[in-house]
Order: structure tokens, then C-alpha cells, then sequence
């Protein structure tokens, strides 16, 4: 037990190797898969819809065989946002959003009528929805596979210039720097708890800890800084020189069934968009 | 200074204080809960005592920076009993900002978390969260800096990135110092520095124990450091402590250190060896000096 364990709830960027069809499949059918979820999670406008999505998701991660209480303790670091997420909607938006809506909760000037109240569900559901299938791609996927996949996929936008090697190296260096600096996060938070420093303050006491918060910022920013250089450093002295010209060690090959994902998800997406939903 | 001839080691461990920390059968299991977890600590049992310097070795990933993390109240023990002056980590009562005031813990490369621009300001942010008044802030930078030997007055107004790196490391040192703890937990104090600034900062640790009175807990992996600073030793292998003794003793011991893949210093290697050739060496020579004493008594017959 720690107050200081913070990779523990980092899910993103995590590769979890359980051997599922998932973890099998063509990164770039599963980009493209992924990436028509998140439209259909970012489309659907109604209560019915997001409920039907919320089932899928768990049926994502079952089928990525990830346990349960893993994809769930993703949420945790999100729960803050989410709550002051919901009581600034529930306070601010009144009635000004949708006025002809009937009012459920009236005191003083707060105002909640039933379409803010829905609006409250609904975007606390798309945000769940979205840790969902962004946990699942990244423990599914390992960077390799995720720089190839968006490699691959760019190729065709090479004749109008988009560096699509350049972006894919970014996005993996990224993701790969999470756990990197978490873990020095985490470090930094025990070297200063252990001179007298007070980490902490309630979970809720945001002012406070945010000012308790520069003494792990910046030499985070400069263990950032440092990784960076060095980094640099280490690829010119093995001679990297960008994509051009450059052949993988892993070669991407998914079957031609791999691509039945993505078209399910776009048949979903296009059913999600159209569905008569109720509510 | 100790008296005796031989530093370190020499003090009959039986002779130090009363148990400031007593660890009792602590298991650690990283990311439990998760795929990812991992046993660290396999029911480790040891002992601090109040005035003494206890070495604890073993291999990378043996467990000991997981084991220090206890000493000073960072991680609460989950299975197994951690008493730091008299308060159970384990009751959810205790109030761990207590215990790290008690026990400082200076993790390797320190330098690394330092973040004021100004030396003295750095070393005053733990006073300062203590919120105490300022005099005392004053005189307890003004204590830690001298007692490194960063004098006051000289480098209280140095901008921290203009330190050497021998010079960063004191600095850190002195900001775990500054909250004034009753044992200081080293993890690697000297690593990574040259040897002048190395025997320089091994010195100033030698007068915090015999000047300051303060108890130490080192880490390392210098045997030569170990043997020279510790009065007792915990060996760590896999999570578990595989020897534990007086420094003599563990280091004398070659084949069970050899067990845990450990060699001794090189002066005890050189000392075994020539017994081994059947010379009637001393056999207990910890340093280079007492080895060098050794032969020199065996020459002169």
C-alpha cells in the first residue's frame, strides 16, 4: 500500500501481453477500427446509443482478454475530472441550454431541467467509453506495431508531403515516455516527501495541490529534458537519419480477414449514427 | 572519533543503543492487484539501533530500495511489522510526517530533486514545510550546510546549477539533513562521483555518526564503503536477508557471500587468499590499511 504508487492507475500506454485475436491482429486494421469507435462514441447523442456502446466496450475488453478490475482501475485518475466536470453542467449551463426542457431541481439560482441532466450522463458515459477503447488499443498494441501501423497508413499522403515516419516516431516517443516519467513522478514525489515535504493535502484540495506541485514539476521538466537530449544523442550515434530508405525488423502481416474489424466498425458507426434511438 | 585502532566495525555491535527501527517479516508485492505485480520483500526481519551505522548489501534487484522505502514511512506495510521510534506504520493513526521527520532518507542521486535556483533556498524547503520560524530555518540550513561542508556563508547565494557535481551532492545531503532526523538512510551516497569527491563526502558521513551522533542506514555497492562505514550488515538476496552480522563476520564469511554473489573488498580478498596459501595473516583485516598492517606484522615475523 502507497500513496505514492502512481503507475499502478496508468492503463494508457501500457501493453499487456494476454495473447487475445486483439493483440494478434494488424495494427493497421486495428487503427482504423479504433479510430471509427471513437467516432461512434463521439457521435452518439442519446442515452439509449451510449448504453449500447457501454456494452460494447466491456465486450472489448473481454474479448483483449484484460481483466476486468484492470480496464476499470484506468477510470480512477479520471474520477476527479468527471465529477467537477458534472457539477460545473449541473450548476452553470441553467437554462440556457435548451430552454424549453422541463426543470427537475430548482434552489435559489441553480437550475438542472432534464436536458442538462441527460447532457451530464451522457458525456460522463463518452468519456468512460473513449478510456475504453484507448486502454484497449495501447494494451493491445506495442509501439513497434503502432509506429509501423501509422507508418503504413500515412504512405499514400507521402506525395503531399506529410511526413508520415516523422509523426509516427512522435506519437510512439510520446507514449513511450509515459511510464518514464510517471515513474520519476513518483520518485521525485518520495525524495521530497522524505525532506519534510507535504505531498498530499486531500484528494479534493486542488489549490493546495497544485502549489505542493513545484517542487516535483520541475525537476521533472528537467529529467524531461535531459531524457530528451539524450535521447537524440543515442539515435545520431546510430546513425538515424529519418524514414527514408529505412527497412523494419517487424514486418507488418495481418491476414485479409484482419480487415473485417475495421468494416464492422464502420457498419457500427454508420448503425449508431442512423439508429431510431428513443432516448 | 571512535577509539581503536581500525575504523568502522570495530564497536561491538551488542554496545550501541536501544532499536530505533525493528522490521519484522515485511513481505512487498509491487502493482498488486495488476498483471504486472511483483514480489520485492520475502518477510524481511532487521533491526536499527540508535547510534550505530548499518550496511545493507546485495545485488540489483535484491530488494534493498524497496526495503529503505519502509525505514522512513514512504510505503505502509501491508503484510509484516515496521516500528520506527515507537510509532506502528501499520496504524493508520500514525501520522507518517512524523516518522520522516524522524528518519531522513537520501535517495541515490539526490541531486536529481533539487528545484530552488538558489543553494540555500533548496536546503531550507523541508524547514520551511515544517513552518518554522525563520531563525530556525536559518540555523538549521546553516547546521546541514556546514556540516557537509558547504560553508554557509560561501554557498548559500550560489545558483544550484553552478555546483560541481561532488558539491550538488552535499547539497541535496544537507536538504534531507535540514529537517534535523535522528537516522539518515544513505542510497548510494557516493555513487557516480569522482574519487576525491568521493572519500571527501565518505568522510563527511563518517563525522555525522561520530560528531552529529545521528544513527545511518547505508546502501551500496561498494564493499569497500560498506566495510569501512557499517558496525553491522544485512546481505539481501531475492527479497530475503541471506546473512546478517557484524561486518567482520558477513565479510570473513567468503563462501556465503559467494553464495549471494557477492565478493568482499579486495583487501579481505587478498587477506583470504594469502591464508589460503597458509599464511598466518590476520584474518579479520577489513581495509586497505589493516590489510597493509597485517602483512607488514607478518613480515616482520
Amino acid at each position: 500500500m502507497s500513496e505514492f504508487e502512481l503507475l499502478r492507475n496508468i492503463t494508457i500506454g501500457q501493453y499487456l501481453p494476454t495473447g487475445s485475436y486483439l493483440h494478434r491482429m494488424d495494427a493497421r486494421a486495428k487503427i482504423v477500427a479504433t479510430l471509427l469507435l471513437v467516432g461512434a462514441v463521439s457521435f452518439t447523442p442519446t442515452l439509449a446509443g451510449n448504453a449500447v456502446l457501454i456494452v460494447v466496450c466491456l465486450g472489448i475488453v473481454a474479448l483483449g482478454r484484460i481483466p476486468m478490475t484492470y480496464a476499470l482501475r484506468g477510470l480512477l485518475p479520471a474520477l476527479p475530472l468527471l465529477v467537477i466536470l458534472a457539477v460545473m453542467q449541473l450548476l452553470f449551463f441553467g437554462r440556457a441550454y435548451d430552454p424549453s426542457s422541463p426543470v427537475v431541481f430548482h434552489w435559489g439560482w441553480i437550475v438542472v431541467t432534464a436536458a442538462v441532466l441527460r447532457l451530464v450522463i451522457i458525456s460522463a458515459a463518452r468519456f468512460v467509453e473513449l478510456l475504453f477503447v484507448t486502454s484497449v488499443f495501447t494494451l493491445t498494441t506495442t509501439t513497434t506495431e503502432l509506429t509501423h501501423g501509422i507508418e503504413s497508413l500515412l504512405r499514400p499522403l507521402r506525395r503531399f508531403r506529410v511526413p508520415g515516419h516523422e509523426l509516427a516516431l512522435v506519437v510512439t516517443i510520446a507514449i513511450r515516455f509515459v511510464p518514464t516519467l510517471a515513474l520519476e513522478a513518483e520518485r521525485l514525489m518520495k525524495a521530497q516527501a522524505s525532506r519534510g515535504g507535504g505531498i498530499g493535502g486531500g484528494r479534493w484540495q486542488f489549490v493546495e495541490r497544485t502549489r505542493q506541485m513545484l517542487p516535483i514539476l520541475v525537476p521533472l521538466f528537467t529529467f524531461a529534458l535531459r531524457r530528451g537530449e539524450e535521447l537524440i544523442v543515442a539515435m545520431e550515434a546510430r546513425a538515424y537519419t529519418g524514414g527514408a530508405g529505412r527497412t523494419t525488423y517487424a514486418v507488418l502481416r495481418g491476414s485479409a480477414a484482419d480487415w473485417l474489424v475495421p468494416v464492422a466498425a464502420l457498419a457500427f458507426l454508420v448503425a449508431m449514427l442512423r439508429a431510431p434511438f428513443p432516448v | 572519533m571512535t577509539a581503536g585502532p581500525f575504523p568502522g566495525g570495530d564497536r561491538p555491535a551488542g554496545c550501541a543503543g536501544r532499536a530505533i527501527i525493528e522490521v519484522t517479516g515485511l513481505w512487498h508485492t509491487y502493482m498488486a492487484g495488476t498483471p504486472f505485480e511483483q514480489t520485492a520483500l520475502r518477510g524481511v526481519s532487521m533491526d536499527v539501533r540508535a547510534g550505530e551505522v548499518v550496511g545493507i548489501l546485495g545485488r540489483t534487484g535484491s530488494g534493498k530500495s524497496t526495503l529503505i522505502q519502509y525505514l522512513n514511512g514512504l510505503m505502509r506495510p501491508v503484510r509484516g511489522r515496521v516500528v520506527v521510534d515507537g510509532h506502528d506504520l501499520a496504524n493508520p493513526r500514525t501520522d507518517l510526517r512524523t516518522v520522516r521527520q524522524r528518519v531522513g532518507l537520501v535517495f541515490q542521486d539526490p541531486e536529481t530533486q533539487m528545484f530552488e535556483p538558489l543553494v540555500g533556498d533548496d536546503v531550507a524547503y523541508g524547514p520551511r514545510q515544517l513552518r518554522l520560524p525563520a531563525e530556525e530555518i536559518r540555523a538549521r540550513v546553516r547546521w546541514a550546510m556546514d556540516a557537509v561542508g558547504l560553508p554557509f556563508e560561501r554557498f548559500k547565494d550560489r545558483y544550484t546549477f553552478s555546483l560541481s557535481g561532488g558539491e550538488m551532492r552535499k547539497a541535496a545531503l544537507a536538504g534531507v539533513l535540514a529537517i534535523r532526523p535522528r537516522v539518515l538512510v544513505l542510497d548510494e551516497p557516493t555513487s557516480g562521483l569522482d574519487p576525491g569527491a568521493r572519500a571527501e563526502l565518505r568522510r563527511r558521513i563518517q563525522d555525522l555518526r561520530d560528531r552529529e551522533g545521528l544513527t545511518l542506514v547505508l546502501v551500496s555497492h561498494d564493499m569497500e564503503e560498506v566495510a569501512r562505514l557499517s558496525d553491522r550488515l544485512y546481505v539481501l538476496q531475492d527479497g530475503a536477508v541471506a546473512a546478517a552480522g557484524p561486518t567482520r563476520e558477513v565479510f570473513g564469511d567468503a563462501a556465503r557471500l559467494a553464495a549471494v554473489g557477492l565478493l568482499p573488498p579486495e583487501p579481505v580478498q587478498i587477506v583470504q587468499r594469502l591464508r589460503a596459501l597458509g599464511m598466518a595473516v590476520r584474518p579479520d583485516a577489513l581495509t586497505v590499511e589493516e590489510a597493509a598492517d597485517a602483512v607488514a606484522a607478518l613480515l616482520d615475523g
